[in-house]
């Protein structure tokens, strides 16, 4: 990830009011990973497993907190089920931020399969996402999603491709 | 030792500001007879307790946050009990009512009915203060002197299966327990949660 797009995402992130933010480290984010750690602007709660972080996210978000939660491709997976459990039954608001990987013109193999299941899986999950591809688009994105998250007391997530995440 | 006589012991000492996070099934209902109150966060789902009361209580630290949480709760998202001890919390204390079943889900065993030692567990996630109280006299002891010291403490008492009759029902779902609970912090701590101002378009 290059540093204009890490200087994007903070700058939304912070621009959008998010003042908490959970994640497992992850090879895709981990620039983004170390700057949010670094910000005092943000609560940082690293976690072992992204349903441990929804968790997390959902009690600082009923405690004032708001919260982001940074997911990748294959934690959603992991993540799928707090997030029907208390995000759909208890009707909370998270802004999951998801770098998608297994798009495509990525070509790894083995994420090829992320392909089949990331965005099936918000749509079942009834979370709301936008795909951005430009660095340009990032921030804007995501203080859409906060302010629609908030709104909508459910899910939404901005999904990083192309150039965001290279 | 039977759950229902810790968690009256509990009740008894907690004072009304004190944020109580359970897991679904019987300590829910046993914890709402007792401690009826907009301060508790009930029936948190199998897996999560730790986890949303992890949540509550960095987000909170100038208040006290107890965890009501089961053994098969726990066991389902271990990895917890080490997210929890590295935010070095002041404020938690995290009771584990170790029935050693799926008291909510049938009955059947979990894995402390074997060999699994969750004070043990916690010891070695990174918890300095995990203590087991097999008598009530020992689980009152114990969270009287957590309650009493700040720091995170970890408690496993070890009950009876089994619950208590009568008890009224919980008609609180969680749609209803959000509101409730945010409309609670948003009066005690002076927080706006809910349909806050935001003008994002």
């Amino acid at each position: 990830m290059e540093a204009a797009a890490v200087d994007a995402v903070v700058d939304g992130l912070k621009k959008s009011g998010v003042d908490f933010i959970s994640l497992m480290p992850d090879s895709d984010f981990s620039i983004l990973q170390e700057r949010v750690a670094n910000d005092k602007d943000f609560t940082y709660v690293p976690v072992s497993n992204e349903a441990i972080g929804v968790g997390v996210c959902a009690g600082a978000w009923l405690s004032g907190k708001r919260p982001a939660l940074l997911v990748p491709t294959s934690g959603l997976l992991v993540a799928a089920w707090p997030l029907t459990s208390l995000c759909m039954a208890w009707g909370l608001p998270l802004l999951l931020l998801i770098p998608y990987r297994g798009d495509i013109g990525d070509a790894f193999w083995l994420m090829g399969p992320y392909k089949d299941t990331t965005e099936p899986l918000l749509k079942v999950l009834n979370a709301p996402y936008s795909v951005i591809a430009k660095t340009e688009e990032i921030s804007k994105a995501i203080i859409d999603a906060q302010g629609s998250t908030i709104s909508w007391q459910r899910p939404v997530a901005v999904l990083l491709t192309g150039e965001t995440i290279k | 030792m039977k759950r229902y006589e810790c968690l009256k012991s509990l009740a008894s000492m907690l004072g009304p500001k004190v944020i109580v996070v359970t897991n679904i099934g019987p300590i829910s209902r046993e914890w709402n007879a007792l401690r009826p109150s907009d301060a508790n966060l009930l029936q948190i789902n199998l897996g999560l307790c730790a986890a949303v009361g992890m949540g509550v209580a960095v987000s909170l630290p100038n208040r006290q946050v107890v965890l009501l949480d089961g053994d098969g709760n726990l066991l389902l998202n271990l990895a917890s009990l080490a997210d929890l001890a590295n935010q070095n919390l002041k404020n938690l204390v995290h009771i584990v009512l170790d029935n050693e079943s799926y008291e909510g889900g049938g009955g059947l065993k979990s894995a402390t009915a074997g060999r699994a030692d969750l004070a043990a567990i916690a010891r070695g996630a990174g918890v300095q203060n995990a203590n087991v109280a097999r008598t009530v006299e020992q689980f009152d002891g114990a969270a009287r002197q957590s309650l009493a010291n700040p720091g995170h403490h970890f408690i496993v008492a070890k009950v009876e299966k089994g619950s208590v009759e009568k008890l009224p029902a919980l008609t609180l779902d969680g749609k209803e327990a959000k509101y409730r609970f945010a409309r609670y912090i948003e009066s005690s701590e002076g927080v706006q949660i809910l349909r806050p101002r935001y003008t994002h378009i």
